[in-house]
């Protein structure tokens, strides 16, 4: 087994890293500060990485470094939502689909963030990450029923933040 | 079965998360409950909602950050090891001569199908014909290989066609068609397949998702690290064009 280089396993999964870490923070600055910090960790254990998911193992870095800033600066008061969106908008569109697409997911965008962190965390690796019951079981150290019912309430919530009128839009036959 | 049973398995039946056998009795109740279907269609559109947010890509200068300390600790590393080495050498007297840690790999097309997939994304070299129209990128390969593989562009569902670029594979060049889902890269390998399976074969590889099959005389190798869901859709849209 050559050496692995940290580069080709761990730095493609750094967006994803990074869009994780932003959806626990929910600011800029500090999923930075914690993608830094975890990255520190994980060039130091990435001689001990033995599976094939340097994502999940990624995650687990992440996930853990944010828990300890998070529980040191407990009390601290909550941080402010970042206000700045600006989303690269499909440039295919007419301008006036693209405003009401950019303001579609900037709705989204802030429903999510109103969520407790727990809800928004399973739904965010559940829908962008892709990742099963199983891996994100393993990764938030609950039992896999707990992952169930967490989506579920997480949905019911999200989905009674956006009912009107965005939802509902699909009627099936 | 009755809706209370299907609102206890909503989630995971909207998931895929559910066995074949708790599946197909809500399968087939839904057939028969208008409302039921409601509330699977309104879960399904919840997660496209939430799909449709996009990534926040990790910032240029973080990327250069870890990537400069990354290289920093291997050097340290890879220095220490020498020197360990050597000092055994020198004890020992020599007689001993360093016996290089194999660089040999027995890289299997899956193997060389995530390496392709990450070295094109790394090295920032997509594309070698960049095009979303496929009348353009298909005569663009016949230049190239010594066979023709099927080109078609997908953004009418969603998967725009990005562009095309010759790779190596196994030792021999591929056609590798691009295609983007938002901020998300596709990867496409295609070469002439003698025998093998119709059936897709789903992998996981250093966290990216592989899905492979044949098709008409093809090997399709699809890479990407865009969720499990939408892979599968992409896949099956590219199998039925």
């Amino acid at each position: 087994m050559p050496p692995r280089r940290f580069e080709e396993i761990v730095l493609p999964h750094l967006s994803a890293a990074f869009n994780y870490a932003r959806w626990l923070t929910r600011n800029d600055a500090d999923a930075e500060d914690v993608v830094q910090d975890a990255c520190v960790r994980a060039v130091r254990f990435f001689p001990s990485l033995r599976d094939d998911d340097a994502r999940g193992w990624l995650f687990a870095i992440v996930r853990n470094t944010w828990y300890s800033r998070v529980s040191r600066r407990a009390g601290a008061a909550e941080l402010p939502l970042d206000s700045t969106i600006d989303d690269p908008a499909d440039s295919a569109l007419d301008p006036e689909a693209r405003l009401l697409q950019q303001l579609a997911v900037a709705r989204v965008r802030e429903a999510l963030e109103q969520l407790p962190v727990d809800f928004r965390e399973v739904l965010v690796l559940r829908e962008i990450e892709g990742m099963s019951y199983k891996e994100i079981a393993a990764l938030v150290r609950v039992p896999i029923g707990t992952v169930m019912s967490r989506l579920a309430r997480a949905r019911d919530r999200l989905s009674a933040v956006l009912k009107p009128p965005s939802l509902s839009m699909e009627r099936v036959p | 079965m009755i809706c209370d049973e299907v609102t206890r398995d909503l989630d995971a039946f909207v998931d895929r998360e559910l066995a074949a056998d708790a599946a197909a009795p809500i399968r087939e109740h839904l057939s028969a409950c208008a409302s039921c279907r409601q509330r699977v269609a309104d879960r399904e559109a919840l997660g496209r909602l939430v799909r449709s947010v996009p990534y926040y890509d990790a910032p240029e200068r973080l990327r250069a950050r870890v990537s400069g300390q990354a290289r920093r600790t291997t050097s340290a590393r890879r220095l220490m090891a020498w020197a360990a080495a050597a000092a055994v050498v020198v004890s020992i007297g020599g007689g001993i001569s360093l016996v290089r840690s194999g660089t040999v790999r027995a890289d299997t097309p899956v193997d060389e199908v995530v390496n392709g997939h990450v070295r094109s994304l790394m090295a920032d070299h997509l594309f070698d014909v960049r095009s979303t129209d496929q009348h353009t990128v298909k005569p663009w390969f016949l230049g190239q290989l010594d066979f023709s593989p099927p080109v078609v562009d997908l953004a009418s569902v969603g998967f725009p066609l990005a562009g095309g670029r010759l790779d190596y594979v196994a030792g021999r060049p591929v056609a590798a068609l691009v295609y983007q889902r938002q901020k998300h890269t596709i990867n496409v390998f295609v070469w002439p397949a003698s025998g093998g399976t119709p059936a897709v074969q789903e992998r996981a590889v250093r966290g990216f998702h592989v899905r492979h099959w044949i098709r008409n005389g093809m090997a399709y190798w699809a890479v990407s690290d865009l969720n499990d869901m939408e892979l599968t859709e992409f896949v099956r849209a590219l199998q039925t064009t």
